[in-house]
């Protein structure tokens, strides 16, 4: 028999024929190794799981015209290549347009598209009644539904008219000091508002613009950047984008709209409109989300395009499972790719998931390590009393004529015996507690790490090691005279 | 040729003189018994005899070796490769079975041998409870399985100490036939007692009191 055997017959029989104790270690190194795996894998799953739970807040990423370009339906989906197919829960089509409500002398901004993306991309939306699921219907905003007093099964004519305001106030003979103002359609039906005041020669003298109707930070931009008002100075109407005047980079739309309603203004007794078309609408339910998509009126982007006889989007809300770092790259990929779309984050949401997933990372982990450190003193609790337990076989085994080396050996080999056997069982059964807090706490199931096994395993081997440490130190300070003394 | 002489020395505990300027000597294959009353420095003596102690003074010569300023650790080495322990309390590792005691001396000292382990069982005749635990060994048993432990690995000097004192006198008796079985093999034999009956079946009887070696008595009945 090799001295391997004999060592490894000695420390089985130690743990095989004096149960009791050792399964106090045991079971409290499978404990921990049980919480360990478990936080462990719930650590690495809690983005996906939470990623999923986020999607429910909506669209984390849009997808916008580069400038000068047309963002379309199919633009979109050349865009949407970039996106694995598991990770993209919904893209939905938008194309606000300000529409006519005939019997009410009222117009109100309404959007063409998809419900059945619409419903995965702003799931909060809630509907009372039902999805338009037929052509020719649609939902209404609360807010416009009880200004009209429109319920599900109501009927609704709107009609499109040419989105050029006329000014009334102008006249045709321009002269110095002259004022003219005027608006037109910029960003998402928002109206942008200009007025200007001409010098003797017809130029440009003074330029208010009001962009409040537009995004902030983006088209909204055209009202408060200096610079770009100050590029229409001097310029004589009309004025074209991009010849005369520079637009607001990232706001070409909200650009075009100054640039258009300056124009409109100028040109209003040669103002040619395009002829109007309307149709009849059946309202199938009414949008509740309390917020300002209470103020819209939803419909089919064909619907749409049929009133308008445009197949132009606006925008494009996109609901990604991903974290920041892969959105980021896809807003890069959407970036470069020749499809004249540009991709940008919600940063709000990402970054409240971000900050939430880090949060909630940063409790698990310290969970877990306090849940290690109580292991380890448990277990180094339990050896401890193993220890004084066993003081006269240490004596023996000493008088015998151990050295210290072997003494170490055998009880940090018990040691890691229990240790491995409980990060084992504690890899089984952190899968299985992982599994029921991942069912209960996120509906959902989990898969097994194949590479949380070894891990554990090492944990708990190197947990029951370190726990190991000062009950050896306490054996083998052991004085072997004590087994003569014949106490 | 004298196998352990013990020169001049001194054990002494604060105040204490446990022992005082003790000089023995054990010839190689002799069987000495060493005697006294309780405190008379019986355990010290032992302590250092099997090297798990050192005098404060003296020279310990082991195989014409002093050994009285070695470290533990070369002490551990020492004891483990010269001298065979019998203990009064027998103490087993009671988790382990017969066998595997015997192995583990084995497994100190060389290399673990479960056949030489299961004859030298055989010796102190309990071939037949090599399997057993402690807990289902007598008394008498059990320590001749220490005896067999302790015979081994061939010390060059088994250490007893108050081997009998938990024994009845049947196994007594046995244990005692062993020694004489070892003693006439060439063992040198150290017994540690305060029975009489014990001391007699030695050679020679050395007697402490209070630190001191008190008198040496020659057993001339010895072997007859």
């Amino acid at each position: 028999m090799t001295k391997r055997k004999m060592f490894l017959r000695m420390i089985t029989a130690s743990l095989l024929r004096r149960r009791s104790r050792m399964l106090i270690a045991l079971l409290s190194i499978a404990i921990g190794a049980t919480i360990l795996s478990g936080l462990v894998t719930i650590y690495y799953d809690v983005p996906r799981q939470m990623g999923a739970q986020f999607r429910s807040y909506g669209a984390n990423m849009i997808l916008l015209a580069k400038e000068g370009q047309t963002l379309t339906v199919d633009t979109m989906q050349k865009a949407l290549d970039v996106f694995p197919e598991e990770q993209l829960v919904g893209a939905t089509p938008y194309r606000y347009v300000r529409l006519d409500m005939t019997s009410r002398q009222q117009s109100f901004t309404t959007a063409g598209t998809d419900f059945d993306e619409v419903q995965k991309t702003s799931p909060y939306f809630s509907v009372e009644g039902e999805y338009p699921r037929e052509d020719k219907e649609i939902l209404v905003g609360k807010e416009i539904a009880d200004t009209i007093g429109a319920k599900a099964g109501s009927y609704i004519q709107l009609t499109w008219r040419p989105s050029v305001t006329v000014n009334e106030n102008a006249s045709d003979d321009w002269i110095g000091g002259a004022k003219l103002s005027g608006s037109a359609e910029g960003f998402n039906a928002g109206i942008v508002v200009v007025e200007a005041e001409l010098d003797d020669e017809g130029r440009i003298a003074r330029l208010t613009i009001d962009a409040s109707s537009q995004t902030p930070e983006i088209g909204g931009q055209v009202g408060t950047d200096k610079n770009f008002q100050s590029r229409f100075i001097g310029k004589k109407l009309p004025v074209t984008l991009g010849e005369d005047v520079d637009a607001v980079s990232g706001a070409t739309i909200s650009s075009q709209a100054v640039v258009d309603a300056l124009n409109n203004a100028h040109s209003i007794t040669k103002g040619t409109a395009a002829a109007e078309r309307s149709g009849y609408f059946s309202v199938t339910g009414i949008l509740v989300t309390g917020g300002e998509e209470e103020s819209y009126i939803y419909m089919k982007l064909r619907d749409l395009e049929d009133l308008t006889q445009d197949k132009n989007l606006d925008v494009a809300e996109l609901s990604i499972s991903a974290n920041a770092e892969q959105l980021e790259k896809y807003v890069s990929e959407i970036d470069k790719a020749d499809t004249g779309v540009m991709a940008r984050l919600v940063k709000r949401v990402t970054r409240s998931e971000t900050a939430v997933l880090g949060k909630l990372q940063a409790l698990v982990f310290l969970v877990t390590v306090v849940v290690l450190l109580l292991t380890t003193i448990c277990v180094s609790t339990t050896m401890m009393a193993v220890v004084s337990e066993r003081r006269r076989e240490i004596g023996l085994r000493k008088a015998l004529g151990a050295p210290d080396s072997s003494i170490r050996a055998e009880f940090l080999g018990e040691g890691m015996f229990l240790g491995g056997l409980g990060g084992v069982l504690g890899a089984l059964l952190g899968f299985v507690f992982a599994q029921v807090v991942s069912v209960n706490v996120f509906g959902s199931s989990i898969t097994f790490q194949p590479l949380l096994l070894p891990v554990t395993l090492l944990m708990s081997m190197l947990i029951a090691a370190v726990s190991c440490l000062l009950p050896i130190k306490r054996a083998v300070a052991i004085d072997p005279a004590l087994v003569l003394k014949g106490e | 040729m004298s196998l352990l002489e013990l020169k001049n020395i001194s054990k002494i505990y604060g105040e204490l003189k446990a022992l005082d300027n003790v000089s023995i000597h054990v010839d190689k294959g002799e069987w000495v018994a060493i005697m006294g009353p309780s405190g008379s420095g019986k355990s010290t003596m032992m302590n250092i005899i099997g090297c798990m102690d050192k005098p404060s003074s003296g020279e310990v010569l082991l195989d014409g070796v002093d050994i009285s300023k070695e470290s533990s650790k070369a002490l551990t080495d020492i004891r483990r490769d010269k001298i065979g322990l019998v203990f009064q309390q027998f103490h087993m590792v009671n988790y382990l079975t017969a066998v595997e005691n015997v192995m583990v001396s084995q497994y100190y000292h060389s290399m673990p041998d479960e056949e030489e382990a299961l004859e030298a069982l055989g010796r102190v005749g309990l071939r037949e409870r090599a399997r057993h635990l402690p807990s289902q060994l007598s008394g008498g048993e059990q320590q001749r399985v220490c005896v067999a432990r302790a015979l081994i690995n061939h010390p060059e000097l088994i250490l007893a100490d108050e081997p009998t004192g938990n024994l009845d006198e049947a196994n007594e008796n046995i244990v005692l036939d062993l020694f004489r079985q070892l003693h006439d093999e060439g063992t040198t034999l150290i017994v540690v007692t305060h029975d009489p009956e014990v001391a007699e079946a030695a050679q020679r009887t050395i007697v402490l009191e209070h630190g001191r070696v008190a008198r040496e008595i020659i057993n001339e009945n010895f072997g007859k």
